[in-house]
Formats: C-alpha cells, structure tokens, sequence
C-alpha cells in the first residue's frame, strides 16, 4: 500500500467534507418520529410488549411503518411529553393505569374514542368498566397486560411459607432482592398500613409515621438483602445465576421464567400486594393519531395478538379468549389461584404526590443507610 | 479596464490551476465539485489566511462548545429552576434551593463522601496493578512486539461498558466460571458470594478503567532512556532503588495523567456500580440517577447534585495534579 499524501488542497477538501457532514449530521441522524408523516407511527413502550411477528404483519398490511421506541420507566415517558409540549414525537404511549392523574393532569394524552375501535368489546368486562380507566367521563387507555408485585422464589431453596416473612427471615440471609421503593409499600401493607396512601389524603402526619415504619423495618432487615434491582431483566438474571433466592418481582419477568423451565414459583402472599395495568394511549396533538386508532384497533381484534404479548412480556393479557390459546405451562405460570387473585389491590392515582414525594425520600434513606 | 485572461479567472474561483487531465469522479461528487459554490468555498479557504484560521479554529470550537460545554450549561441551568421540564404555558423560576437540599441533607453528602473514598481507592489499586503490566510492555518485550502486545491488552475495550460489566457477572455469580471451577476441584462445597459487594464493584470498575491507567503509564516508562538504568545497575543500584530514584520520578507524568483520568472516571460511573453494587455500596452517581428515574423525577434537584459531583471532581483532581505533578501539570485545569 502506498504512502498517503497529504497537500493543502487535499486537507482542505477533507476539511470541507467533514465541516459539510457535521452539518449534514442533523438532517440524517434525526429521527424520524419528530415529524409528522403519513405513513408513518411512532410507539413508546417496554421491551417484549409489542410481538415481532405481529408487528411485522401490521405494517405488512397497512404499509405504515412503526417506529418503536422503548421506554423502562414512567417518568421517562412523562417527562418526555411534558419536555415536547405542543409537538410530540411519539403518537402511542404506554401507561400505567395508576399513573393516569398525571399524565391527564398535564394534558399530554388525549381521550380515546372508543367507538373507533371496533374490537373494544374482546376486552375482558372488567377492564372495560374498570373505574380508573375513565375520567371526566372519558376514556384514556386500551389496557393490555395485567401485572402485579409478586413474591418470586426458587423452589429448589426455599419453601413455601404463605407469607412475606420469608424475605425477613433469617435463613434467606443475603439471599433476597427487591425493588426498594415498589417493596416499601408492600412492607407497609405487611405491616399493617396502607402502602397505596389513599387513605392518608390530608393525613402527611400519619402517612409519613408509616413510611418511617416501614422504612426502618427494611433498614433493620438489611442484612437479607443481597441487592436492590431496578429492571426485570435484573432480577431474572438473578434467579438464574442463584444469585438470589427468594425476590419482590414484577409478575412478568417472574412468570417468565417459570415458562422458560426454570425452578421458580409465584405467589400473592396472605398480607396480599398490588397490582397494575399497562395501557395504550394516544397522545394529545399526536402526529399520526389516525395511525395510532388502526394500530390500536389491530392490537385488540386478535386473542391471538395478547396471547403473543403474555408469552413475551409474562404479563397477564386483558383480552378473553387469550387463555384458550396459551399452552398448560403458559396458562400455569401466567394465572394465579381465585384466592390469591383476591388478595391483589390495584393501585390508585389517588394521592400521588405525596406518594412519591415520601417513598423517593425513605428509598434513599434505606439505600444509603 | 480590462478582462482578466481565462486562466487568471479560473485560479481566481478555486485557487489553483486545473489539472491536464481531470481526475474521474462519480456523478454526485463531480457536480459538486464543479459547482460555482464548492468553486468559490476552496478559493476563498486557499487563498484567505483567516478564512482557512476561522475553519481550523472554528470547527474543533463548535464542537466542543455543542457537545461538551452546552450540556453542561444547559445541566447548570435546570439546576438552577424551580421545576422541570417546563409545561406549556408556564415561564421558568429560578432558585438555589436545590443546591440547598445537598448541603442540608447528610442523606445526599454522604454517598459523595464514599463515591471520592471509592475513587481514591481504585486509583490506587488500578495504579499498583497496572504499573508492572505498562513496565513489562514498555521495557521488557521486544521493541518489534510492543505494539503487538498493546493491542492485545486493547482488545478487551473493543466492547461496551456494559458487555464487559456483564462479562464479570459470568465469571463471579454463584453459578459463575470462577464458582464452578472452585466446586469442581473440590475446593468449595456452597459458592462464595463474589457478587455485589465491593469486591465485584471493584473488580468490574479497575477492568473498566484501567486503560486510562496503562496508556499514559507505557507512554512515560517507554520515553526512560534503557542507558540510565543500565548505568544505575552499573553503579551498584538495584533493583528497588532503580525503581525509587529513576522510574517513578521519570514516569511521574505518566502517574499523574493516568490517576487523574481514572480518578476522574471513576467518581463518575454509573452502570458498572448500578449492575455489580450491592445493598450498601451506593454511590453518588446512583443518588443522582434517582432523582430523574424516582416517582417525583426532580430533575433539577439531580442536576443540582451533578454539579456538585462535577465540581468536587474536578476539584480533587485538580488538587491532586497539583501536589504530585506540581504547577505545570495542573495548569489545565
């Protein structure tokens, strides 16, 4: 290979190219999804929500190309909108049911005409009439996957004992893992509060002498703690490496892995826990809003669609006919004993703000304690 | 007044004569080229020094200022408002409270207390290590080899900060390579908890940074004339005091870059901690993240708290240039 040389005029000519690319560099490394399009949607929602196969016959048969966005966290998708204001980039969102007040409240979803959707009714009747699925009178989300926060434990180590005293116990010393802030509600339901605070409305007193309760409590119980997680991927990764024992989960990464073979089982202890849903909703001012109601639409016309959604994500599908299409071992780990079911509560939007405000402070504390 | 000849004309547009035979270009880039604009833009850059000064200058400037500067101007800025992001409608309010709730809240000061212990010590750590391994590169393999031996050093940074995180949960979980190898030799019945501890965040944080550590380090130790150690061995030095009195103060340049960068990355990281931390190893960087992931996302609180960190780092860093590689060395900062 021969020398390269270098002469003023070459340099500059590179000099000029790259002066040209960096310039350049906006209009080709935009995304696409900032700008209104015809043919074009643009979704934010979590990894394994939205099946590949199904997605892939959606644009097959629309000729819209969807442009997927994901997202791990609420506040991600919150503060996105609210930074975007009147111009949106994405045009479906993915939010929880308990978080609706806030997203409503800062006017960045907008109603969902449910007469548009010609599917609606596969959902399952009590989704369609759930009380926190209507505002003001307006509906705001197609809700499609059901979760709750589970008590996740390897079988092979650790018994079934009914209760969440198994994540305190000293034999799982070093051996269990939580999400702080979704386990310090739990700890407060266990401890005889209300770890939803919807009835301390008016009361900061009183819901904060529980917080402190049951922060103290998790700050005792340190020592079981072999790490606090944040992703479902992690606490997955976990069970498997035997890194962990018995967990606070999410019940579909959990459910998961018991439909990948592994030696786990998922219960709703006698204390109970709670439990939410994940919905799709439409922007205001989104761009590609007709989009949004085929993709919608395309979504709930087919069991088949929410079966692929549980066998991704592991969450519960909200249509019906989606448990007549899973198989024994789906169904097995996707469903929960009529007693167990009883014992979940869904969370509410009520009293939100202070919510967050004192779980985000005693989180932490019990982190830096 | 007369025309200028054509020739003239021409140089005048591109600064240059054409060439006898011009070179093939594929149709796109000949356009251009023989566009008036591309014309006249290499002209005025050939002949016009301070045209050619401004695109040098000005280039590396605008990158600098849009990529490194106006980040942190804009974090500056949310952590000066009340809330954000700023909802339509509403016009932004400035404050210093969220610099107020750091330097109230032990809760917040604390994990920056351990983040710079925590740096401090795998500056320390990362520089015993890798000292012998920049040495052996640059002293004692064979000229024609070094390259060859740096690239394979290297080639472990060819993949990402959370790849070669994940790579260490391989090799320490319970049912890691490191956990079975100790089981199937007999030398374990129940795996040791490796993971999540300040054993694996210390693990995983030096395999991260110890490049920054060996590349200053090889490029000092490799400048020591061989003759001064040979004479110093000559003279009846061995192997320590050739160490003491001619390595390390010919290599402190080397030792001071590399502890800065490592000190510097280290204090700052965040993934790596977030995958192999456990319950009581938090960091600064964590409590910061939870303030733009936490249910109440107060950005500018965290923004408040990465200013803090930014400060304090450059800070110590800059202290520390200063006592061991003395005025020159922390000039920069």
């Amino acid at each position: 290979m021969g020398d390269i040389k270098t002469t003023r005029r070459s340099a500059i000519k590179l000099l000029g190219a790259s002066a040209a690319g960096f310039l350049a560099a906006p209009a080709i490394l935009r995304s696409r999804s900032a700008f209104a399009q015809s043919n074009v949607l643009n979704i934010t929602t979590y990894d394994k929500f939205i099946p590949a196969d199904f997605l892939e016959k959606f644009q097959a048969d629309t000729g819209i190309t969807v442009n997927i966005r994901l997202t791990d966290d609420q506040g991600k998708q919150y503060n996105l909108l609210t930074a975007e204001g009147a111009n949106p980039s994405t045009d479906i969102v993915t939010v929880v049911g308990h978080r609706f007040s806030q997203f409503i409240g800062s006017n960045l979803l907008a109603p969902l005409d449910t007469a548009r959707i010609a599917s609606w009714n596969s959902l399952i009747p009590a989704y369609q009439q759930a009380d926190w699925l209507t505002t003001d009178g307006k509906t705001w989300g197609l809700p499609i996957l059901a979760g709750f926060e589970c008590l996740a434990r390897n079988t092979d180590y650790v018994e079934d004992t009914g209760s969440w005293d198994v994540m305190f116990a000293d034999a799982n010393k070093s051996a269990t893992s939580y999400i702080v802030s979704d386990f310090l509600s739990i700890t407060m339901r266990y401890l005889g509060d209300d770890g939803d605070y919807v009835t301390y409305v008016d009361k900061p007193d009183v819901a904060q002498a529980a917080t402190n309760k049951a922060r103290d409590f998790l700050i005792q119980h340190k020592d079981k703690v072999r790490k606090y997680y944040d992703a479902g991927s992690e606490i997955q990764q976990m069970f498997i490496n035997e890194d962990v024992y018995v967990a606070q989960g999410w019940s579909g990464p959990i459910s998961k892995l018991i439909m990948d073979g592994h030696p786990i089982a998922i219960s709703v202890p006698k204390e109970g826990t709670y439990g939410f849903v994940y919905t799709l909703n439409v922007v205001n001012n989104a761009p590609n809003a007709d989009n949004a109601y085929k993709f919608i639409e395309a979504v709930a016309a087919s069991p088949e669609v929410g079966a692929a959604m549980t066998r991704q994500s592991g969450f519960t599908s909200t249509f019906a006919g989606v448990e007549a299409i899973l198989d024994e071992k789906e169904r097995a780990a996707s469903t929960l004993p009529a007693d167990q079911v009883e014992r979940i509560t869904f969370f509410s939007s009520v009293n939100r703000d202070m919510k967050n405000e004192m779980v985000d402070r005693a989180t932490a504390e019990i982190k830096a304690a | 007044m007369t025309s200028l000849p054509a020739d003239t004309t021409h140089r005048a547009e591109t600064g240059a004569k054409a060439p006898a035979s011009a070179p093939r270009y594929a149709p796109g880039y000949g356009r251009l080229m023989r566009s008036p604009f591309y014309r006249a833009t290499l002209g005025l850059l050939a002949e016009n020094r301070a045209a050619r000064l401004a695109v040098f200058i000005g280039v590396p400037l605008l990158w600098i200022a849009i990529a490194h500067v106006g980040p942190i101007v804009q974090l500056v800025r949310i952590s000066l408002l009340q809330t954000y992001p700023i909802t339509d409608g509403s016009s932004p309010s400035y404050t210093f409270a969220n610099y107020w709730a750091f330097l109230s809240e032990p809760l917040y000061s604390l994990p920056l207390m351990r983040s710079v212990v925590f740096a401090f010590c795998v500056t320390l750590v990362t520089l015993i290590v890798v000292y012998p391994v920049a040495y052996y590169v640059a002293k004692i393999v064979r000229p024609q080899n070094r390259t060859r031996a740096l690239l394979l050093l290297l080639i472990p940074f060819w993949a990402g900060e959370v790849i070669r995180t994940f790579s260490v949960i391989m090799l320490l979980a319970n049912r890691g390579a490191l956990n079975v190898l100790l089981r199937e030799i007999g030398l374990i019945d129940r795996p040791i908890p490796m993971l999540y501890n300040y054993f694996s965040l210390s693990f995983g944080v030096i395999y991260l940074v110890c490049l920054y550590m060996l590349l200053p380090l090889y490029s000092a130790l490799e400048k020591i004339p061989n003759h001064l150690l040979d004479a110093a061995a000559d003279l009846g030095a061995g192997p320590f005091t050739r160490l003491r009195r001619i390595i390390l103060p010919l290599s402190k340049d080397g030792i001071v870059s590399g502890c800065s960068l490592v000190f510097l990355t280290t204090i700052g990281v965040f993934a790596t901690p977030i995958l192999l931390g456990g319950p009581s190893t938090g960091l600064f960087p964590e409590t910061i993240a939870a303030f733009f992931h936490g249910a109440s996302d107060k950005w500018p609180v965290g923004a408040a708290m990465a200013v803090v960190m930014l400060a304090a780092s450059l800070g110590l860093a800059a202290l520390f240039m200063r006592l061991v590689g003395g005025k020159r060395s922390a000039r920069f900062l």
